[in-house]
């Protein structure tokens, strides 16, 4: 178990780095996001048919 | 160096194909699910005279279970205006004398792409009673937009 100090320690460390990656995590979420709906929609119709 | 945050992301893609992998893997081999073969191949010139094509029709192969033996060219069905039982479970076994020509009813998993020299199998169970449409949704030629038929479901 890490301390309370050590997380936000290594909290700060990473802070700048994590600040400019965050927008592209959110992008990247929600083309995944896209990507599941539509496969399970297409999955959905199939075994509706089946 | 790795970021955390694209850790993050990398674990997430992977999770997600390999799920989708397992459940595709499960439907085709453990469900037999898998998408219409064409691994069976035949002459496409002498197709009226290799059996099963040699008589085209349906035929009752088992308790509510049959068997459409279809020839498809430029622009029809053979035989056409098919009629089973609902609740029939009806295995389609298909090839072309000409060009590539598809087996398709809207509304229903019926697919299927129907090449010259190839057989194709594909089976549906009707559980609903009514007209179904049947087209070619692979462009054959001039009429391809007429190559339709039905069939009926009682």
């Amino acid at each position: 178990m890490k301390t309370t100090e050590a997380i936000k320690s290594e909290k700060q460390l990473n802070n700048d780095d994590e600040k400019s990656l965050r927008g592209t995590l959110v992008s990247v979420g929600f083309v995944a996001a896209v990507i599941v709906v539509m496969w399970v929609a297409v999955f959905w119709i199939y075994m509706e048919r089946v | 160096m790795q970021h955390r945050l694209e850790e993050m992301w990398m674990i997430v893609s992977v999770g997600i194909l390999v799920v989708f992998m397992i459940i595709i893997g499960y439907q085709t081999f453990a469900m037999g699910m898998g998408p219409p073969s064409h691994s069976e191949t035949i002459d496409p010139q002498k197709v009226e005279e290799t059996a099963p094509f040699d008589e085209p029709g349906v035929f009752e192969t088992g308790e509510n279970k049959y068997e459409v033996v279809m020839i498809l060219q430029s622009f029809g069905f053979t035989p056409s205006n098919i009629e089973v039982p609902v609740g029939a479970e009806v295995e389609f076994v298909m090839t072309s004398k000409d060009v590539t020509h598809g087996f398709q009813v809207p509304g229903t998993n019926i697919n299927a792409m129907v090449m010259p020299g190839h057989i194709q199998k594909i089976s549906h169970t009707f559980d609903e009673p009514g007209n179904y449409l049947v087209i070619c949704n692979e462009y054959c030629g001039i009429g391809h937009q007429a190559m339709s038929t039905t069939i009926t479901v009682k």
